[in-house]
C-alpha cells in the first residue's frame, strides 16, 4: 500500500509533565513542600515516614499520600501519627503519576500543609520517569541492599537531591561498606546530599528532620514573597 | 511495567495528529525507547496490540528504535556509552558522568498512513 509519513515527534510522557507543572503551581501557591520518596520495596519508606510525621507534626502541618499496590497497611501505619494521610491504591501500576496525585488531592481536605510526603510505589525504575510536581526527590536504600545498587538504578539516584541510607543500626551486622556505597552514589550523582538514618534507633533522624525543616522554611518564605 | 499506559498515551498522541494532519488509519508507528526509560520493548509490543485494538491504529506495525545510554564525560570531553549495569561510568577513563545525554527517550516519532 502506498503510504506517507507524518512526523509527530512528541514525548509520550508530556501529559504527565504538564500535569506535574500544574501541581507544582498549586503547591507553590499554598507554600507546601512536596517530597517524593523512591526506593525498592522494604527499604524503609513507611517506617521513616512514621517517625518523620510523628516528629514534625508537633510543630508543622504535615501530611502524606501513600501509593500501594494492594493493601492499605502503610496508610494505616502512617495515620497512627495523627497526621492526615491518604492512600492511593495503584493496583497493577508500578509507580505514581501526576494524574493520580491530582485525583487524590481532589477528594481530600487536609487543610493547608507545610509539607506533603509522597510514598511512591516500591520500585526504582518506573517512578524515576514520573514527575509528581515535587520539590525534593529522595531515594532510599538500606544497608542490606548491596553497595552497588545506585549503579544498577542510575536514573533514580541521578534525579534525586538526597540519598538516604536507611537501617544504619544494622550496618555492622551485615558488613555494610560505607565508602563503597557513598562512592557508587556519587558516581551517578556527585552533587547529591547523603544522610544515614535509622528509624529504629533514631540515629541521623535529627539531621534528616532539620534538612526537611530548612526546606519547609524556604518554601513558606517563597510563598510569602509571592503573596505580597 | 507501565507499558500499557505508555501505549494508551501513544494512541492519544496519534489521535491528536490524525485530527491535525487528516488521516483515518495508521499502518505503522515509530517510537524511540531509551535504555533508561524503564520501558521493555517486548512488553511495549504486547501492550501496543491491546491498546490499539479497535482504534485507528489497529493492526499497525510498531517500530521501536532502541536508544542506548549516552553520557557526557567531562574528563574525555566527549560522549560515551557506559557498559551495561555500570551506572554512569565512562568506559574509557572510569570517571563518573552524571550528565545523561541520551537514554531517557520515550518519544512518539512518526506514523505511516495510507496515501
Ligand atoms: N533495623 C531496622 N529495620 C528497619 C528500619 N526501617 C525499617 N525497617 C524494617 O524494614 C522493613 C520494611 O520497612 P518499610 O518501612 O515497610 O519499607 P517500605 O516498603 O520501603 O515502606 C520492616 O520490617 C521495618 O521494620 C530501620 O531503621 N532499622
Ligand atoms: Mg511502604
Ligand atoms: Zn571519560
Amino acid at each position: 500500500m502506498k503510504y506517507r509519513v507524518v512526523s509527530i515527534e512528541q514525548n509520550i510522557l508530556r501529559k504527565n509533565d504538564a500535569l506535574a507543572q500544574g501541581l507544582r503551581a498549586r503547591f507553590a501557591a499554598s507554600g507546601t513542600l512536596v517530597v517524593n520518596l523512591l526506593s525498592s520495596p522494604g527499604s524503609g519508606k513507611t517506617t521513616l515516614l512514621q517517625e518523620t510525621l510523628a516528629r514534625l507534626s508537633r510543630r508543622r502541618r504535615v501530611g502524606a499520600l501513600v501509593g500501594d499496590q494492594a493493601t492499605d497497611n502503610d496508610a494505616r501505619r502512617l495515620a497512627a501519627s495523627g497526621a492526615p494521610v491518604k492512600q492511593i491504591t495503584t493496583a497493577a501500576e508500578c509507580r505514581l503519576d501526576a494524574d493520580m496525585i491530582g485525583r487524590a488531592l481532589d477528594g481530600w481536605e487536609p487543610g493547608r500543609l507545610d509539607a506533603l510526603f509522597i510514598e511512591n510505589v516500591g520500585n526504582l525504575i518506573c517512578p524515576a520517569e514520573y514527575d509528581l510536581g515535587e520539590d525534593l526527590r529522595i531515594v532510599l536504600f538500606s544497608v542490606t541492599e548491596g553497595e552497588d545498587k545506585p549503579l544498577k538504578y542510575p536514573l533514580a539516584f541521578n534525579t534525586a537531591q538526597l540519598a538516604l541510607i536507611t537501617k544504619i543500626d544494622i550496618a555492622d551486622a551485615v558488613g555494610f561498606d560505607r565508602d563503597a556505597a557513598n562512592a557508587s552514589i556519587r558516581h551517578v550523582n556527585p552533587g547529591v546530599s547523603i544522610l544515614e538514618t535509622s528509624a529504629r534507633t533514631g540515629a541521623g533522624m535529627d539531621e534528616w528532620i532539620a534538612f526537611v525543616e530548612t526546606l519547609i522554611d524556604r518554601k513558606t518564605a517563597a510563598r510569602e514573597v509571592s503573596v505580597r | 511495567m507501565h507499558e500499557l499506559s505508555v501505549a494508551l498515551s501513544m494512541i492519544e498522541g496519534i489521535a491528536d495528529s490524525a485530527a491535525r494532519d487528516g488521516f483515518e488509519r495508521v499502518l505503522a508507528v515509530h517510537v524511540r525507547v531509551g535504555a533508561l526509560s524503564g520501558i521493555a520493548p517486548e512488553a511495549l509490543r504486547f501492550s501496543w496490540k491491546l491498546a490499539s485494538a479497535g482504534t485507528l491504529a489497529e493492526d499497525s506495525t510498531l517500530n521501536i528504535e532502541d536508544v542506548p545510554l549516552v553520557v557526557f564525560c567531562e574528563r574525555c570531553g566527549s560522549e560515551r556509552k557506559p557498559r551495561p549495569a555500570s551506572g554512569l561510568i565512562c568506559p574509557e577513563c572510569a570517571t563518573a558522568c552524571p550528565i545523561i545525554v541520551r537514554g531517557r527517550d520515550l518519544q512518539l516519532v512518526a506514523v505511516e498512513v495510507p496515501e
